[in-house]
This record gives structure tokens, sequence and C-alpha cells, in this order.
């Protein structure tokens, strides 16, 4: 049925029989994207250039808005609290990402032996966090790690650990929130890695174990080498993740203690409820172009070492 | 219940994917389109007598504590509809105001949040003008934004010193004569020497309510953040004077540092730990409607003075209500405030005994002075206060609190830096000259040169 | 795929460190769902240890009597149906276009949306508010379900799979005299259902717990979907929980929680065979 609307334009354009099929070719694509062209146009690139606008502006939601030029762009540039929410994205990064992908490749590793007992149970658990709704189980995070409430500490206090401000101190707020991350994305990327592990041909490890290679050895020399490229994508779309964080600060820290999780994001959002449309605005301008700079720099690095 | 007061366009109401063009041919902002700078934003009080209100109020006790007056209201008014809303006000309003879509009419809002929305509210200066010469003066300063008066005051807060006077009194500690704050860190010494291990004064950890307890100290000494030009007076000898008492709580180790009512601050004050809660009236919720083994033991008396004679009381908070102007029918939703804050039928029904609070709503006084007679109490013996007469202790208090303390527009922006700066003090890595020279730099640079 | 996997059974060591990952993921899930049905005193005063003689259904009766979730399920529901169906079919037809055809613009638009992949959902929150009010479309079902309605994720995916489709496959249905839209319908779909019901469990998990937007896109009640419906019952727990009861508030929020995690636990479980297949016939190779 949609096919007809499909061609019709082509017939009527190609009355000659014959062009027709190569006409409706040549037409279908258009077609075909257009719905999403038309969305994608009204609902990203739209709103993307009204903020390029509204970043030399300081308009307040209300009332004339007056021209600044780079004003709001050198302001936050020069100011510290928006190098530190920079800074607070950064630390997560490093205790997030590292740590991820060793794990992940772990555990990918030993979930792509087909001889391991309760495979099946371990993919699907690992990634249950993955499926939960997050503000649900930012809920449960705060919660749990209550400093005197909380089942964390309680459970510390069995083997006579002090109780922990996990969430109301600078020094614990990001770990603890790094963890929420951790816990929550670990499975997918366990799920990409497997993906990477399963092109690996069988065959070079069977030369590696006839060459007498330990799996330690195995692991650092094959393994990690070729899952190369599949690492770099994990890579790549964690560090997009982190830098946009924003739902896990807003619903377990609101940004603090003492502004410590604020990240990126976040700092961003804190504009916006001021009002401060025009810096938010300008703020969004630099965090994009600092995650593709970011996310071309890993790209680069992993085309450099092929 | 759905208003849609938008302008659509023609062209766009097919909706749907139709919709890109024309957005597009718009071409980028339409930014100042929808608002003459020079209309008046004076609202005038409505001839007629009819017609539906939205009001926002926050969800918990005063929700319905309003939603019972409503009644009342439609006494008088019976053709007005009050269609009474529980919303989270401080995650909807700005976002709300923006798009001008599904606006009330007449919103609960913090005092201290008012100036922050000024352009989109009515200034009310013509429909107070009867009243306000019976107003606390301090609770017109924090609505006065350039002239205009943009909220209706609702409560006045004033700060009193609540005690647990079982506790102390057995630990042979004399409330009667703390006259100055000086008095009160000797009977806290006191106190602690009685009963090892406690810290007797609260010290707040919140950094917005720390703020918040901040201007009530500042406004016993007749200042405030700002002046009303805007000006800053933070790095001046009365918040100085401020700061080292809090540190010097903090340094000798009388202060429970606890998060107002959370529940490691409860825990603190039920098992006599925390003696000493200097606060607004509001912490009168806590023994009424919080604290289980203490609960009876406390009462309220004025704050100590900073100088022997001197205001023994500072307004801490409150709360107003605010007309914005894309809401339909604020003009009426004046009357519904007019009734209660000023009609005699209206502040009994919302400050006398009723259902929500069987014996008077005792966390505030009305600041509308005539409702604020000591002679004619709304409400009287607080049980858990142990049958204390709080409305005298309060009204006598609130006549006590000094004027001239405005409330810059900025004020919730600037915990980021004074609130938690004055944390980073309580846990012992800023001076209080520190402070007050960092605070200060921060707010002239990224809210006051900002605005 | 060739059978590439590990040769050697695992070690003892390898299955005590996955059984103690196990239940360090499994733990925060089974302890909410778990502690929702003991009195709400408990929860907060033993956190650890679980009586069934005090089972207790006090926290749901008490969150169905506070929080509209139902509304919330209602308005999440319409929005997955419509918003879903939309990604269903769009992403992977213009997926198609991408993967299948040459034409004018490929390349610009194809890297227009790889960009958008790039940019944080938040920093479209602003300009996309001010277009649902020039549209009138704020606290609007259209509001909720358009903007996002084709994800750059998915269409980055569906190209993916689709570009390992053969081209001989379509060439042979054009032989047979199928218009392109038929190649697409009878052809490309039944072949890549695998990737599709990926695709399918993603987009109902994304939509579902999709938060920032909705929570600023609406402002009443009535268009509250469930995840902002839960987040404003958090606001009581973590910011304005002056004088609120702490443990009440925690057994409600728990309780909300369990609701809310349920449905998408049982639906992954049925299905996550399909999801985890999808995922790893989309994802990129090593």
């Amino acid at each position: 049925m949609t096919a007809a609307v499909a061609t019709a334009p082509a017939t009527r354009r190609a009355p000659r029989a014959g062009r027709g099929p190569r006409m409706r070719r040549r037409l279908a694509p258009y077609v075909f994207v257009l719905p999403f062209v038309a969305v994608f146009v009204a609902f990203s690139v739209y709103p993307l250039f009204f903020t390029a606008r509204l970043s030399f502006t300081d308009w307040r939601g209300t009332g004339a808005a007056t021209w600044v030029g780079w004003d709001n762009y050198t302001y936050l540039l020069t100011n510290p609290a928006f190098w530190s929410s920079l800074g607070n994205s950064a630390v997560l990064w490093l205790l997030i990402v590292p740590v991820q992908m060793v794990l992940g490749v772990l555990v990918a590793v030993l979930l792509n032996n087909a001889k391991l007992r309760l495979r099946g149970l371990y993919r699907v658990a690992f990634i249950v966090p993955f499926v939960t709704p997050l503000v649900a189980v930012a809920q449960i995070w705060v919660v749990l790690f209550d400093q005197r409430y909380g089942a964390v500490n309680a459970f510390l206090g069995l083997f006579g650990l002090p109780d922990t401000g996990w969430l109301t101190t600078s020094a614990w707020a990001k770990p603890t929130l790094a963890l929420l991350f951790l816990w929550k994305t670990t499975g997918f990327i366990v799920i990409i890695l497997l993906s990477g592990l399963q092109s690996i041909n069988a065959s070079i490890y069977e030369a590696a174990d006839l060459d007498g290679a330990s799996k330690t050895r195995q692991l650092w020399s094959i393994t990690v080498p070729l899952l190369r490229r599949t690492l770099g994508f994990a890579v790549v779309l964690q560090t997009l993740a982190v830098f946009q964080m924003f739902a896990e600060p807003f619903v377990v820290t609101q940004g603090g203690p003492y502004n410590s999780t604020t990240t990126a994001g976040y700092y961003l959002y804190n504009h916006i409820t001021r009002a401060d449309l025009g810096t938010g605005a300008a703020n969004s301008f630099l965090l994009v172009v600092l995650v593709m700079a970011l996310s071309l720099l890993f790209v680069r690095l992993l085309r450099a070492k092929d | 219940m759905q208003r849609h007061h938008l302008r659509r366009r023609a062209l766009l109401a097919s909706a749907g994917l139709a919709a890109t063009a024309p957005a597009l041919a718009a071409c980028g902002p339409d930014i100042a389109s929808d608002e003459d700078a020079g209309s008046s934003s004076l609202l005038k009080a409505p001839d007629r007598r009819e017609g539906e209100i939205t009001i926002w109020d926050r969800s918990g006790d005063l929700f319905e504590v309003f939603e019972g007056v409503i009644a009342d209201f439609n006494a008088a008014y019976p053709d007005i509809k009050v269609n009474h809303v529980a919303v989270d006000i401080d995650a909807k309003l700005q976002n709300t105001l923006i798009t001008g879509a599904d606006v009330p009419d007449g919103v609960f809002l913090d005092d201290a949040k008012v100036g922050g929305f000024t352009e989109y509210l009515w200034d009310l200066s013509d429909v107070l003008a009867p009243y306000a010469a019976d107003i606390a003066p301090q609770k017109l300063d924090v609505n006065t934004v350039n002239g205009g008066v943009y909220g209706v005051p609702f409560d006045l807060d004033p700060g009193l010193l609540f005690y647990n006077a079982t506790a102390l009194e057995a630990a042979g500690v004399d409330v009667a004569a703390i006259a100055t704050y000086d008095d009160l860190l000797q009977a806290a010494r006191d106190y602690q020497a009685a009963v090892p291990g406690s810290a007797p004064i609260h010290l707040e950890q919140s950094p917005f309510l720390g703020q918040l307890q901040l201007e009530m100290y500042a406004s016993q000494l007749g200042t405030s953040i700002a002046d009303a030009d805007g000006e800053l007076r933070l790095d001046t000898p009365e918040f100085e004077r401020i700061l080292t008492f809090l540190d010097t709580v903090r340094k000798e180790g009388l202060g429970t540092r606890a998060e107002y009512l959370t529940p490691t601050d409860i825990a603190e004050l039920d098992n006599g730990n925390q003696v000493f809660y200097p606060w607004a009236i509001w912490f009168s919720f806590a023994p009424q409607q919080v604290l289980t083994a203490t609960s009876g033991d406390w009462r309220a008396t004025q704050l100590p003075a900073w100088d022997a004679g001197g205001a023994r009381s500072g307004a801490m908070g409150g709360s107003s209500f605010v007309l914005p102007k894309d809401g339909a029918n604020a003009d009426l939703a004046w009357l519904f405030y007019e009734f209660l804050m000023f009609n005699e039928a209206g502040y009994t029904a919302v400050w006398g005994p009723g259902d929500v609070y069987p014996e008077g709503l005792a966390t505030s006084i009305p600041s509308y002075t005539p409702a604020a007679d000591p002679a004619a109490p709304l409400y009287s013996g607080i049980t858990a206060l142990g049958g204390q007469d709080l409305w005298t202790v309060a009204t006598e208090a609130g006549a006590q609190i000094p004027g001239g303390t405005p409330t810059p527009s900025w004020w919730a922006g600037a915990v980021d830096y004074l609130g938690n700066d004055l944390q980073r003090m309580l846990d012992g890595d800023l001076s209080p000259q520190e402070v007050l020279a960092k605070s200060t730099d921060d707010i002239q640079t990224n809210l006051v040169d900002r605005q | 795929m060739a059978d590439t996997e590990a040769r050697t059974r695992p070690r003892i060591g390898s299955h005590l460190f996955l059984m103690l990952l196990l239940a360090a993921f499994l733990f925060p899930v089974a302890w909410a769902l778990l502690s929702a049905f003991k009195p709400a005193d408990e929860i907060i005063r033993s956190p650890l240890t679980f009586d069934p003689t005090q089972f207790t259904f006090d926290n749901y009766t008490a969150m169905f009597q506070d929080v509209p979730i139902g509304q919330g399920f209602l308005n999440t529901a319409v929005v997955l149906l419509f918003k879903g169906a939309a990604t269903m079919f769009l992403a992977p037809l213009a997926a198609f276009a991408f993967a299948k055809y040459q034409w004018i613009g490929k390349n610009l638009v194809f890297g227009a949306v790889l960009i958008t992949l790039m940019l944080p959902t938040i920093v479209l929150i602003i300009p996309l508010l001010l277009e649902m009010k020039e549209l009138g479309w704020v606290n609007t079902y259209q509001a909720l379900i358009l903007p996002g309605a084709v994800d750059a994720f998915a269409i980055f995916w569906m190209r993916q799979v689709i570009s390992a489709v053969p081209d001989e496959l379509l060439d042979a249905a054009r032989v047979d005299g199928c218009g392109e839209f038929a190649i697409f319908w009878r052809v490309v779909v039944p072949v890549i259902r695998p990737g599709l019901a990926g695709l399918g469990v993603l987009t109902v998990m994304n939509i579902y717990n999709d938060f920032v937007w909705p929570v600023v896109a609406a402002s009443t009640e009535r268009m509250a979907t469930l995840q902002v419906v839960l987040s404003t019952l958090a606001q009581n727990i973590t910011g304005n929980r002056i004088g609120a009861d702490y443990a009440t508030v925690t057994g409600e929020l728990l309780a909300a929680s369990s609701v809310a995690l349920i449905p998408l636990l049982v639906l992954f479980i049925l299905l996550q065979r399909h999801f985890i297949n999808g995922i790893l016939a989309g994802s990129v190779k090593g």
C-alpha cells in the first residue's frame, strides 16, 4: 500500500515503460528518509540553531533579548565553576571507564566459554541493571547509601567499620555516583565485548595453546589486541555517556555536596534553573565541542594503532 | 482543566510533521515577540465576582490547611470556583512561566524566590495599598523589587530560641538568664559539663537552610546580604560577628551538625544531646508532629540579642502568594488571597484551630498586624510545647523584627557560594573572614554582575 | 558465526568471581523488591534483615493512595505505543535508505545523525520547550511523543544491521518485480528480524525509562509519565524532606520503584534472548 504512494510520482514523470523501476529506485530513498528527516529537522536541527543564536544573548526567558556577543562564552571560560564541572566529569570518567573496561573484558572472556555452567543466568543477571529505570534505581541508591539508615553502612558495620557519609561528603559522593553508573551500564558493555569476542577465530587460540602460551598471556597478547575496535567503540560510547551524565546527580545528589558531583551536564542545568538561558546555551555548545573532540580523539588513537 | 490560551498559528494547527516548514520559516528564536516592555504590569482589583481560579500550593500540611479554607472563601464569594492543586513548585514554576502554558492564577512561593520571577508577575502595589501600612515591614521588603510589590505576604516567621526545658532544668541551666548570644554560649558550655558527650546547639548542615538561618541572625542586626539597591553588604562587621559566633560553637564542640529534621537531627533532639535550636517559629512543627521522646519537653522563647538590649528576634524564611501575569484569572486570585490574609473570617480560618492543626497553625503568625494581635490570639496553648502560649511569645518577637532587610532576586542562587562556604567553615576549612571575602567575590561575579 | 568460544572448563576461581559479581549486580534490585514488603520502620531500622512474619502490603497501599502512579502508567503506555511505533517503523526505513541507496545529501544527513548522537539531551531542552510553546503543545501527548520519535542511535544501529543484508537478495526481488517499499517490507524486514527484536526491546526500554524531557515537557500531573511521578516522589526524600517522615517516604519510594521496575524486568526476562542477540548482531565487530 505504502509502496504505491512511494512510486506514484515516478510513474507520472516517466511515461515510457521500462524507465519506471529505475526511476522509482532513484526516488525511493528520498521518500524513505523523508519522515525521519522531517522529525529530525523539526526537533533536533532547528532547536540546535536556536541554541546557537540564544548563546549570544542575555535572554532570561521573558522580555527582550540583548545581543551580547561572546560574553557568555568568555564568562564561562574564565569561570572556575565551569572548569570544576568539567573536572568533576573527568574524575568520574577516570573512576568509571578504565574499571569498566577491565571488568568488561574479564567477564566477557569468562562468559564466552561455552562450557561455563549457568552461562545463560549470568548473561541475563549482568544486564538486569541496564534495563531498570534510572530514576527507580537512583532512588534505591539514595536509600541504600544513607549514612544513618542505609543497608551499605549496616553491612560494613558488621565488620566494625564506622558509618560513612557516602552521599554527604565530597570525598565519597563521586565514587558512590560512579558505582551507580558502573553497576547500571557494565552489563551492556559486557554484551558489546562479547559480540567482539565471537568474531575472533578460535584457531588463533588453538595455535597459542600448541605453543604453550598461558591463558593470561593469551588474554593480553591475543584477545585484547584483537578486541581493540570493539573496545574503542565501547570507550567512545561510555565517554559520551559520562560527559553527558545528568540524571544520576540530579536524582541522587543534586550536584552536591559542595558541587562535588556537579557534572558538566548538571552545571548546564543550573543555568536553566536560574533562567540564565543565554549562558546555558553557550555552555551547551562548549560541551558539544568538548564531547565531539573527545570522541574524535579516541577514534584517532585507535586508528593510529591499526 | 486544560486551557490553551496560546495563539496557535493557523498553519500549525494541523500539527504533526507539517509543523516543520513553518517552524523553520520563522528561522531562529522568536525571542522578544510576546512581551511589550512598556505594558503596565500593575494589577487592578477586578469588578467581576465570578470565574474559576487555579491555585498552586506545596503538598503537605499547608496544602491541607488552605484546602480547608476554600469553603470559607466560597461563603463570601460563591461564584469563584477554586481549583486547588498540590504542585512541586520549585520544579514546575520556572518552566510553566517560560512556556506560558497552563499557568496558574496564584502560587505559593518562598519569599526568597519571589525576586527571581518578578518579570512574570503582577505588581501588586495598587491592590495592596489599603493594607500596606498594616503589614510587617520585613514582609513588604522581601516582596519589593524596584519599587513594585510582587507577592501578597503570607506568614511572618520570627526567629525564636527553642529549647528542651526538661533536659536543661535537669542539668541546672537557667534559660531565663540567656539574654545575649554570649550567654547562650555559656549555657551550652554548662549543659555540656552536666551532660558529657552532648552538643547542645543546632548547627545547620543544609546549605540552603544554613544561609536562611544566617539571614535570621542578620535580620536581628537590621541587615541582610544586599541592600535595597542590590548592593552586596556581606563583608561587614555584622556578618563577621555572626559567623564568628557559629565558628565558636563549632570550635568548642558545642554544636550538633545536622540537616533540619532529617533522621540524624531528630535522633539527636530526642536523645537530649541537642537542646538549643535557634530557628524560625516553624520549628514548632517538630515537637508537634515529628519528635517522640521529647515532645512536650520543648518551649520557645525570644532569641538572645547580639548586644544587651538589642532586637530579640529576626525573620527567617516565610512565604507569599504571587500572581502570574499569564494566569487568566489572576485578578480573581487576588480576591482569594485578600480574603485569606486581610479578612477576619479568612485569617481566622487559616491560623485558627482546624482539621489539620487542632490547636491552630502554630508554625507561623500572620504578617498582617491586625491579625497578629497579642490580645486576640488565633491560637494559644500548644500541648507539644507543654501547653505554652506560643502566640504571645511569637507576636511579641515578631513586633521586634527590624525592617530594611530586602531579599535580592538572586538570593537562592547565592546558596552555591555563601551557603556552601558557610558549610565549609563549619567543616573547619574556612575562617569567617575567608567566607565573607570569598562569597562576596563569587556572588558579585556570578550573580550581581550577570543580572 | 563459527564456534570460536574458549576451550576449557573454567576454574573454580572464575566461578567465585562471577558469583560475587552476580550478587553485587542483583542485590540492589532484590533488596528493593523485598524491602518494599517490610514495615516502613523496619526498612530503616534493620536494612539487612527480612522477617517473613512481618510481610506487609502497607507500603504499597500507602503509595497507591498518595502517588498518582496509575496516571503515570497510563501516560507512559500512550507514549510508548505511539513513539515506539514511530521508531520501529521509521528508523529501519530511513536506515534502509542510508544502507542500500545512493542519494544526494546522504553523507551530509548521516553526518548530522552522528553529531546528534553526541548531543547531551539537556542541550536541546530549552529550545525544544520554546518550540513546544510556539506550537501550543506544552502539556500534550504530542510534546512527549514527537521530539526524539526517531532516535539517532536507532538509525545508526539499523544501518549497521541492514548493511549486512546481501545486495543480491534485493536485486533478486527487483527482478521478481518487487517495488522498492515491497523490497523493504518483504525482504529486508524478515531478514533483519533479530536486529529488530533487539531494537524493539531497547526502544521500549529507552522510552519507558526516559526522564529528562518528560519532566520538563509535562508540567501537570495529568501528563506526568511514570518516571516523572517517581522523581516527584523522590523529592520528598532527597530535596524537600523537611518534616517528611523518613521511614514512610522510604517505604512508599521502594514500593513505587518496585512497581516501576517489574514490568520492564518481566518484559526483559521474556525477551532477553532477542535483546542480547540483537545487540550482538548490531554492534561493531573486533
